[in-house]
C-alpha cells in the first residue's frame, strides 16, 4: 500500500490507541506522516469560532495522549485541534487540505435503540472522502 | 350563538353536532367534502367546502357575525393562523384553537390565544388512569 | 449576520447559497431527509433536519443569537408560525415570510411579521408596469403595510383633469405628493391644476386604492 500521509481522527476512546499505532506502522514503511485530529463540535447556539474552554482542554488532553502512544512506537505524529459544526465534513476537508492518502478511523460497536448504529460521521466520510478510508471496528464486548 | 368551526374531522364533526343539538347556529368548513360524512344526518347547520385560512371562505361561513370560532384541523399551523385571523382581523369574541405540539401551545397561549393541546390533556388523563 | 432559513426547497437553497457567498452565517431547517442530504453535499454543514416551526428545533438552531429568520416553505401558515415563534419566543430582530396567497400580506403584517414577499404580487406588479393601459401601479408598500405609494396616470378624458387639487375629492388617508406633467415634476399645492396625462405619485391606504384610482381617472 502506497501510503505517505495518514489522517487519524480521535475522540478519546480506547480504540484511539489501536488506530494510532496502526497508522504509525503503516506510515513508517515509507517514512510517511501521521496527522491526528480531534474535532470539537460546536452547537448552533454558539458561533463557530466560540472559545469553549472545557472542550479545548479535553481535546488537548486527548491529543497529548495520542503523541504519547505514538512515542511508545518511537514515531512522531502531528496533532491538530479543529472546531466545526459537524465532524464528517470537517474530516473530509482536512483530508483534502493535507492531501492525505488514507483516513484511518476507529469505532466501537455501538447500539442505538437496540440496533447496531454507525452514527453519521463514518458514513459521511466513506461517501465523501476522496482518498482511501480504512475502518477499524472494535470487537463486540 | 353563531359558531364557525374549521375542520370536520372527528372532533370538529362531533362538536358541530353537539352545538347544533343545543340549538346554536353552526357553520363548519373543510377543504375535503368527503369529511362532511361525519356529520349526523339531522345536522341543521351549514357545511361549506373551503379553506379556513382564507378570508373569503371565512366570510362565506359567516365569520363576521360569529360569536365563536374553533380551529380543529390536523395542522397546528393552520389552526394557529386561522385562529389569529378570526381574532385579529374579524374580532370574533371567542376563539379557541387546537395545537398538538405542547411547546407551540405554550407560546401561543402567552400570545393571547385560547388553546387546547390534546397531547398534554391526553397524556395526563392516561397517566391518571394508570397511576390511579 | 446569522440568518436562519426555514425550508430547503428551491427558494431556500438558492437564497442560502447567495447569502453564504456574501459571507453570512446561514443555517437551513428542513424536514425532509433527502433534501437535507442533497444540500449538505452542495453547501456543506449548513442544514439541520427538523421542523422550523417547533420551538425546540429553533432553540437547538441557536435562534436566540440569530439576526434574521426567513421562512420560505410552500405553506403560508408554516411560514407565519416559524416567523412568529422566532419573533416572540426567541426575539429575533427581523423576520421575513414568503407568502403564496397575496391576501395574506396584510394579515401577516398585522400578526407581526416584519416583511412579506409574495411572488404572486411581484409578478402582478410587473404585469401592471408592462401593461400601459393599467392606470395604477404599486411602487412601494410602507412598513407595517398600512400605507402604500402608487403611481397613477391621469387619462386624457379624466373628469378631474384641469381641476385644482383642492377641488378633487380624494378618499380619506390619500395624498398626492408629486405630479409629473408636461413642465416636469412638482410638489402640488391646493391650487395646482391636475394636468391630463400627467403621472401622479400618491400615498394611500391599501383599502382605499380602488377609490383613489376611481377618483383620479374619473371612472
Amino acid at each position: 500500500m502506497e501510503v505517505t500521509k495518514v489522517l487519524v481522527p480521535v475522540n478519546g476512546e480506547r480504540v484511539d490507541e489501536e488506530v494510532i499505532k496502526l497508522a504509525c506502522t503503516i506510515a513508517r514503511r515509507r517514512k510517511g506522516k501521521v496527522y491526528v485530529v480531534y474535532v470539537i463540535q460546536v452547537k448552533r447556539a454558539l458561533p463557530l469560532d466560540a472559545e469553549i474552554e472545557s472542550e479545548t482542554q479535553k481535546g488537548e488532553k486527548i491529543l497529548k495522549r495520542a503523541e504519547r502512544i505514538a512515542g511508545e512506537l518511537d514515531y512522531q505524529v502531528e496533532t491538530e485541534l479543529l472546531q466545526a459544526r459537524e465532524v464528517g465534513p470537517a474530516l473530509v476537508d482536512e483530508a483534502v487540505e493535507r492531501g492525505v492518502d488514507l483516513i484511518l478511523m476507529g469505532i466501537n460497536y455501538k447500539k442505538r435503540f437496540g440496533e447496531f448504529n454507525l452514527g453519521s460521521t463514518v458514513p459521511y466520510v466513506l461517501k465523501n472522502a476522496p482518498c482511501r478510508v480504512l475502518l477499524w471496528r472494535e470487537p463486540i464486548e | 350563538m353563531n359558531v364557525v368551526i374549521m375542520g370536520c374531522g372527528r372532533v370538529g364533526a362531533q362538536l358541530a353536532a353537539l352545538l347544533d343539538e343545543d340549538g346554536h347556529k353552526v357553520a363548519i368548513l373543510d377543504m375535503e367534502p368527503y369529511s362532511f360524512r361525519r356529520l349526523p344526518a339531522n345536522f341543521q347547520g351549514t357545511a361549506l367546502v373551503g379553506d379556513g385560512t382564507d378570508e373569503d371562505s371565512l366570510k362565506r361561513a359567516g365569520i363576521e357575525e360569529a360569536d365563536a370560532f374553533v380551529a380543529v384541523t390536523q395542522g397546528d399551523n393552520r389552526n394557529v393562523m386561522a385562529a389569529q385571523i378570526a381574532k385579529h382581523i374579524f374580532n370574533v369574541p371567542k376563539v379557541v384553537c387546537r395545537i398538538y405540539d405542547p411547546l407551540r401551545e405554550e407560546m401561543y397561549h402567552t400570545l393571547g390565544l385560547e388553546t387546547i393541546s390534546p397531547t398534554t390533556v391526553g397524556a395526563r388523563l392516561l397517566r391518571d388512569v394508570i397511576v390511579g | 449576520m446569522y440568518i436562519i432559513v426555514v425550508g430547503g426547497g428551491k427558494v431556500g437553497y438558492y437564497l442560502s447559497k447567495t447569502l453564504l457567498s456574501e459571507g453570512h452565517e446561514v443555517l437551513i431547517l428542513e424536514k425532509d431527509a433527502k433534501k437535507c442530504e442533497a444540500i449538505t453535499e452542495e453547501l456543506g454543514s449548513v442544514i439541520v433536519r427538523g421542523d422550523g416551526c417547533e420551538a425546540r428545533t429553533l432553540a437547538d438552531a441557536g435562534t436566540e443569537r440569530a439576526d434574521m429568520l426567513i421562512a420560505v416553505t410552500n405553506e403560508d401558515e408554516d411560514n407565519l408560525v416559524a416567523c412568529q415563534v422566532a419573533k416572540y419566543k426567541f426575539k429575533v430582530p427581523r423576520t421575513i415570510a414568503r407568502i403564496n396567497n397575496p391576501k395574506n400580506e396584510r394579515i401577516f403584517k398585522k400578526l407581526g411579521i416584519d416583511v412579506t414577499v409574495s411572488s404572486t404580487n411581484l409578478i402582478l406588479e410587473h404585469i401592471e408596469e408592462e401593461v400601459p393601459t393599467h392606470p395604477l401601479v404599486h411602487l412601494l408598500t410602507l412598513k407595517g403595510g398600512s400605507l402604500e405609494i402608487v403611481e397613477v396616470k391621469i387619462p386624457q378624458n379624466s373628469s378631474v383633469a384641469g381641476k385644482r387639487m383642492k377641488e378633487i375629492d380624494l378618499p380619506p388617508g390619500s395624498v398626492i405628493c408629486l405630479m409629473i406633467g408636461k413642465w416636469g415634476a412638482q410638489v402640488p399645492s391646493g391650487d395646482t391644476i391636475l394636468e391630463a396625462e400627467a403621472q401622479v405619485i400618491a400615498v394611500t391606504r391599501p383599502e382605499a386604492e380602488e377609490a383613489l384610482r376611481a377618483a383620479l381617472t374619473g371612472s
